[in-house]
């Protein structure tokens, strides 16, 4: 009796998580499909998880008449995930280190001067205004990554690993007379590097999807991002069918639309859908590591 | 005994006393030694204080008649009328605080739910491979944007193309305007939020649950418990700690709102913004884009003060119930 009931609500579990895992995955086919259809019957018939008249057309338009502009798009994400992220990692790793120094004094007040900035913020007003007008970071490239090289909770994380290297090693540097900048680079960083590839991978994945920075600050098209890109396809097509053309810039990318969006999506996840099995463990280690610390 | 320690004692000792002359060696060495981690943490303080300690003090911005030419400090005093201006238009305020605050309560909600629910199902699976696949999976969504997920449910959700529709219709149920129906959206919203980050949440109880001993469960097996009984009588009880703690933490940041968010799922569109109007998105459409600073940062200050009264609050709360949680 106990074992069929436990049985059943074994394959129910199983059950449950598989529908799960595959609502995860649907949306993606959807994408998929729509990118390979052609647009006049995704126009006549609507989306379908199956492509509707299989074609690369769109694909072939996306890299003929638009290619310029997608792969200048492409390539400024890249541009500023890898600048983002080396800049990032440097700022936040040596922040962290010090933060990490046994025995420095001020090492208490530099980690509450960090923390104070996730209690309290000035709100986007005050930053958006600081950013243009006196940082001039309005349609530069320094404005696409610069405000987010250093996220206090990664960097918190990453002096937790510094942290856990052992200080004798730390100890035996000094004696044999090394200074800070020598144990940083050449001691901390390599003995951290579990920690420097895991916070590494989350900046580069929030470079990668960012359109916050270039909402706020872009309106030269030469430095939209993919993601900017995308969403200036998609508001405009909103914004069109909602009457309000007026309230976004000039079309960008003129029909097929509607699978081109969806093959702009395709191009968008596809980097991070490749890496992505062999990455996903740095992730889930931080983000264990990162609950339990706080 | 202690000769038998002795090999390894000296050295620490000599080690110790070689640090203390290092130590104690001249000022000017230690302090030289200090200025190197100055100039480590340098990068770090400049960009705190231009992206987090300035924004601050323009915080009085409110108290001023803002005016481009004169940015934040030059533009001339308004005294409180900035203040008199936010409470004349009191509905928005309100309407801006409600919609951050209810989006923000139901998705701690039905997100804590299912990530619960999915790390409590994986903990009672056996199959290795499964859950390691199925995980992976559950997982990928949070590496998606709002943005990208906004094109994908518009093509589900679109009145005409939307793949809904084509359902509804062919259970011959009316179609749904999804785009004008700011309540229903709310779902909408909800539903897209624990697509994202259920699977994320779920790791962190789901590491929680692997962390609980062995001998608990055993035990329970021999006294003949159901699986049910294990599940609602061990392994929540379990979890219990963790939910209390993440919820406290995050009433936090209740006034935070997700700008991205509803930028990448609604494009801003003027039908909804009954309910997605949140303060972010209010900020963004009255000062950023239509350049009226005025009750703009009223509600910023507003939010700003609120939020570290909120989290303050959420610590109290989080450090009450579990001391080693306080955050400081």
């Amino acid at each position: 009796m106990q074992t069929t009931e436990s049985k059943g609500l074994l394959i129910l579990f199983y059950a449950c998580i598989a529908v799960f895992s595959a609502i995860c995955l649907v949306p993606f086919v959807l994408a998929v499909s729509g990118s390979l259809s052609t647009e006049s019957r995704i126009a006549a018939e609507g989306y379908s998880f199956w492509p509707r008249g299989f074609t690369f057309e769109t694909y072939e338009f996306l890299f003929g008449s638009k290619a310029e502009q997608i792969l200048r798009a492409y390539s400024m994400s890249v541009v500023v995930t890898v600048l983002g992220t080396l800049t990032a990692v440097l700022v936040t790793t040596a922040y962290a280190y010090v933060i990490s120094v046994k025995g420095f004094k001020l090492k208490n007040f530099f980690a509450f001067f960090a923390y104070f900035t996730m209690l309290f913020s000035g709100g986007t007003l005050p930053w958006y205004l600081l950013s243009t007008k006196y940082y001039h970071l309005g349609d530069t490239l320094l404005g696409l990554f610069i405000p987010y090289v250093l996220s206090v909770f990664l960097m918190f994380l990453m002096a937790n690993y510094f942290r856990s290297i052992p200080h004798e090693i730390v100890e035996s540097a000094q004696i044999d007379g090394a200074g800070h900048l020598r144990i940083f680079f050449s001691i901390m960083i390599p003995l951290g590097r579990v920690g420097l590839i895991t916070i590494s991978l989350f900046y580069a994945l929030q470079f990668w999807n960012d359109f916050y920075l270039p909402l706020m600050l872009v309106s030269d098209q030469d430095l939209y991002t993919i993601q900017y890109l995308m969403y200036n396809m998609m508001a405009n097509i909103q914004f069109l069918a909602s009457g309000n053309a007026a309230q976004v810039g000039g079309a960008i990318i003129a029909p097929p639309l509607e699978t081109a969006k969806m093959a702009m999506t395709c191009l968008t996840v596809l980097p991070i859908a490749i890496l992505y099995p062999f990455l996903q463990r740095f992730f889930v280690k931080g983000i264990v590591v990162g609950s339990v610390k706080g | 005994m202690i000769q038998e320690a002795a090999p390894e004692k000296p050295g620490r000792q000599s080690l110790s006393l070689k640090l203390k002359a290092a130590r104690t060696g001249s000022l000017r060495k230690s302090l030289r030694k200090d200025s190197s981690l100055y100039l480590l943490a340098l990068p770090g303080i400049i960009i705190l204080i231009l992206f987090a300690y300035l924004p601050m003090s323009g915080l009085i911005l409110v108290f001023k008649n803002y005016n481009y030419n004169d940015g934040i400090f030059g533009s001339p005093w308004a005294g409180f009328s900035n203040f008199e201006f936010f409470f004349s238009s009191m509905e928005d305020a309100l309407r801006a605080t409600r919609n951050t605050v209810m989006l923000n309560a139901l998705y701690m909600l039905t997100g804590t739910f299912f990530s619960v629910a999915i790390a409590v199902i994986l903990n009672e699976l056996r199959s290795k491979w499964f859950i390691k696949v199925t995980q992976s999976v559950m997982f990928f969504p949070y590496f998606i944007s709002w943005i990208i997920i906004g094109a994908i449910l518009f093509s589900l959700l679109d009145y005409d193309k939307g793949i809904l529709n084509q359902l509804f219709q062919s259970l011959g149920l009316a179609q749904m305007d999804w785009y004008s129906s700011p309540w229903l959206f709310v779902i909408i919203l909800v539903l897209a939020n624990i697509w994202k980050s259920a699977g994320y949440g779920a790791i962190i109880y789901y590491a929680v649950l692997q962390g609980i001993d062995t001998s608990y469960y055993e035990a329970a097996r021999i006294d003949g418990a159901s699986r049910w009984q294990i599940i609602t009588k061990i392994t929540i009880p379990m979890l219990i700690p963790s939910i209390i703690l993440m919820t406290l933490l995050g009433i936090g940041g209740m006034l935070k709102g997700d700008l991205s968010m509803i930028m990448g799922v609604t494009f801003l569109n003027p039908l909804l913004l009954p309910t997605t109007d949140i303060i972010d998105v209010y900020v963004y459409r009255t000062a950023i884009r239509s350049g009226e600073f005025g009750f703009a940062s009223a509600i910023t200050l507003y939010q700003s003060v609120f939020g570290f009264i909120l989290v303050l609050l959420a610590n109290k709360l989080a450090g009450w119930y579990d001391k080693d949680s306080k955050l400081f």
